[in-house]
Formats: C-alpha cells, sequence, structure tokens
C-alpha cells in the first residue's frame, strides 16, 4: 500500500526528483533556522525542478518580480517553505507541491493543514525572511515565530539617528545616539531592526499591533545576547513618567549568518518553557541537494 | 481597471489630468483555500467620502516613483507605474520605510507607521500622501 502511494507521487513528477531527506520536528524550546545562499545556486534544470513545486498563485507571485535575480529569490523562498515544512511531515513523504498556504486575519501566512492531502496537522509555525543574498525560515512547535534578516552592509539612506527619532522608542533612540562611531552605530541601528521586525512577525496581528515606536527592545544588562521586550505606555504628558512594562513572554535571538548578515529569532515564551533558555539550530540548505549544520546556540 | 494610469512615466504627458476612481486602501487580494479571489470589491465596500476626494494627481505619481526609483537604486529606465507593487521591485520593509521618509521629506507631511508599512503600490502612496495633504491645508 505504501509502495503504491510513492510510485503515484514519483508518477506526478515531470521530472524526477530525490526524496526529501525527512526531518525531526524541533522541540518545543527549539527554533530550527534554514537558510539559503541564492549564488549557491546556480543549476539551471534545479530551478526548473523547484518552479514545479509551486502553486499556480506562487508561480504568478515569481513572475511578478521584476529582473531575473528578484525572480530566483522568490522562487527559492518559496521553495525553502514548501520543501522544509514538507520534510518535517511524519510517518509520510508528503510532496512539497500538496501543502497549501493560507493567511491568517492579519495577512500572515500560515500551514493550510485542513486543505493538504496526505498532511498530518502538526503544531507546526513557520516565517521567512529574505535579503537579496540569503534567504531563511525559522521553524517551531506550539509557539509562534517570527524572523527577520538584514544585509550587515546594508546602507540606510537617511541619517541613521533622524530615521530612529521617526520610528523607534524613545530608549532605543537614547542608545543608538551613545554610539560615537556612526558605523557602529548602523549596525546597532540594524541589529535593532531585525530584532524589531522580529517580534512583529512573531506577534502575527499586523504592523498596527505593534508600532516600532511602543516598544522597545533592549538588551538585557549582564548578558552578551540577551535581550527583553519593553512595553512603552502610550499617552504621557511628561515623557519622564513613561512606564514601561517589560515582560519575559518573548524571547530573542540575535545571530550572524553566513558572515554577511545579522538575523533575529522571536517566539513567545510558551508557559510550559517558562524559564528555560532559547535554542536556536541553525542549518544552511539547498533543497534536494544537501544540508549543513551551522550552528547550535543557546539564549538565556 | 485603472487603464488611465498604465502608461509609464517615461511619457511626457503633461496634461494634469486627475481622475477619479475608487481608491483601494488596503491590499485587495482575500485568500481563500490558497487560491487568490480576486472579486475584492464586494468585500469592502468603499466609504462615499473616499470615492468622491479619490483623485491622484499625476505629478503626484512621478515623484513617489522617482523617490522610490531612489530608494531602491533602479535604473532609470526601470518602468515604475501607479500600479507597480514595492515587492516587485524587491523592497522590503526597511526599504518601504525609507521611502516613506523620502515622501514625508518631499511633501512635508507625516504618516503614520502603521499605514506607511500596509504601503503596496506607488498608487497607495500617492494616496495617502494627497489624503494628508488636504488634511494639512483644510
Amino acid at each position: 500500500m505504501r509502495i503504491s502511494v510513492m510510485s503515484q507521487m514519483q508518477r506526478s513528477f515531470s521530472i524526477d526528483l530525490p526524496s526529501l531527506i525527512p526531518l525531526q520536528l524541533p522541540s518545543r524550546r527549539h527554533t530550527h533556522l534554514w537558510y539559503v545562499i541564492p549564488d549557491e545556486v546556480k543549476s539551471t534544470s534545479l530551478l526548473k525542478r523547484y518552479s514545479q513545486l509551486l502553486s499556480q498563485t506562487e508561480k504568478d507571485g515569481v513572475d511578478q518580480m521584476r529582473g531575473d535575480e528578484l525572480k530566483k529569490n522568490a522562487l527559492l523562498a518559496r521553495t525553502l517553505v514548501r520543501t522544509t515544512v514538507a520534510r518535517y511531515q511524519t510517518n509520510k513523504e508528503v510532496d512539497p507541491r500538496s501543502l497549501m498556504f493560507k493567511k491568517n486575519v492579519y495577512g500572515k501566512p500560515e500551514v493550510d493543514w485542513q486543505n493538504c492531502k496526505n498532511c498530518n496537522h502538526q503544531p507546526l509555525h513557520f516565517n521567512i525572511s529574505h535579503t537579496d543574498s540569503l534567504i531563511a525560515c525559522g521553524v517551531t512547535v506550539h509557539v509562534p515565530v517570527g524572523i527577520d534578516v538584514e544585509d550587515k552592509e546594508r546602507k540606510i539612506k537617511h541619517d541613521v539617528l533622524a530615521f530612529a527619532k521617526r520610528f523607534y522608542s524613545a530608549d532605543e533612540v537614547n542608545f543608538l545616539a551613545t554610539i560615537p562611531d556612526p558605523e557602529a552605530q548602523r549596525k546597532e541601528f540594524i541589529k535593532l531592526w531585525t530584532l524589531k521586525e522580529a517580534y512583529v512577525k512573531a506577534l502575527g496581528k499586523g504592523f498596527s499591533a505593534a508600532p516600532f515606536n511602543t516598544f522597545t527592545i533592549q538588551s538585557i544588562p549582564g548578558t552578551e545576547e540577551g535581550y527583553s521586550l519593553c512595553k512603552t505606555s502610550e499617552v504621557t504628558a511628561d515623557p519622564l513618567e513613561e512606564t514601561k512594562k517589560c515582560n519575559g513572554e518573548w524571547k530573542f535571538a540575535p545571530l550572524e549568518l553566513a558572515d554577511s548578515h545579522y538575523a533575529a529569532v522571536c517566539i513567545e515564551d510558551d508557559q510550559a518553557n517558562e524559564g528555560a533558555p532559547m535554542r536556536v539550530i541553525v542549518r544552511k540548505t539547498i533543497p534536494f541537494v544537501e544540508d549543513q549544520l551551522i550552528s547550535e546556540r543557546i539564549f538565556l | 481597471m485603472a487603464t488611465s494610469f498604465s502608461f509609464s512615466i517615461s511619457m511626457q504627458a503633461r496634461v494634469s489630468a486627475t481622475t477619479t476612481r475608487f481608491c483601494l486602501q488596503k491590499p485587495a487580494s482575500i485568500f481563500h483555500n490558497g487560491k487568490t479571489n480576486l472579486s475584492f470589491s464586494q468585500r469592502h465596500p468603499i466609504p462615499a467620502r473616499l470615492a468622491i476626494s479619490c483623485a491622484v494627481k499625476q505629478e503626484t505619481v512621478e515623484k513617489v516613483s522617482e523617490i522610490v526609483k531612489k530608494q531602491l537604486s533602479l535604473a532609470e529606465d526601470q518602468k515604475v507605474t501607479a500600479r507597480t507593487k514595492f515587492t516587485e521591485l524587491g523592497a522590503d520593509s526597511l526599504d518601504t520605510v525609507e521611502i516613506v521618509m523620502g515622501l514625508e521629506e518631499e511633501f512635508g507631511i507625516t504618516m503614520a507607521e502603521e499605514r506607511a508599512k500596509e504601503i503596496a503600490t506607488v498608487q497607495h502612496a500617492a494616496e495617502l500622501i494627497e489624503e494628508l495633504i488636504q488634511q494639512k491645508t483644510a
């Protein structure tokens, strides 16, 4: 019975694709972070195979992108999501093409388990982010996840402090203002951007739920990479009385990927996990070709 | 739809034509079972105020396109029209926010962050700008 299902799936591939190597779901405290470097995917036949995995809507989306490089990156982003989610399916080889996706009421993409044939409903959450030169996908179970990646060398066209004053919280502006070297300041600005974006994406309620100036992400004193989220209260006549509510509900992991990118992962702290450190396993991949374990890090 | 804005910026159409059309402030597509439902107008009735006052000047569209091109370092001959989506040009959220800052400087307005981040096309940006300018001068 299993064999005939598999051969039926193989017949449905018009070009023979190797099978996807299955993956174990992350445990509750883990985030799996996968990334692809577009420059490392050069084979046109491989890219053709990837395009066969996409739904018509996704293919249309790829076609709308202006220019070959943007089209390729859009293709790789959808391929990364489909193949990664398919690999976590337990006990069956799920065709990545049969996965269905939908958006929650605020527009955050999710797996549509109900409409996927042969899929097991899993408490799997994912989020993607990409730049010109790197595409990443984070996966968790039971808790929502948000990720953001930015090129370390990304130039901000406006004055960094002016930008921060316009969009970031007062405490974050003060922090950036204390950095004397403009290069170092730009880097911290970008790191902060990835942390803030990761939070908003993890929250999954759209931009209006968490405007950037309504929350501060700041280092936890005494830690090198610990960050916490503090909400600034909204309407205060006296800025000195601005009350902050810092909670431990959200956990952050700032990372560097491929020496070229800053990345941030944000997950909601599960009640069951309270106090437990956050673990991020980073792997580089070329779908159907290879995986490479890059690092396994703990964040307190 | 929106045939009046489908010509590219490179055309020297200096007639300052304003065309009234329905403005869509929110992204139009609705996902259902993974398929895009393109019949958007029924789901989101347009408030009368917006329908009547929603005219966008070609000049605004051009200025927005210039700022977008500059922010994304696009080639001069890259076609950017009112309907062009920022994402199609490779813009991410940081680009969108920088574009908004450029628009605020150019037009002397301030956009709320939530609305700014939801701008998807040149047309959306132009509509929001003109709405804010009108509010300022009102």
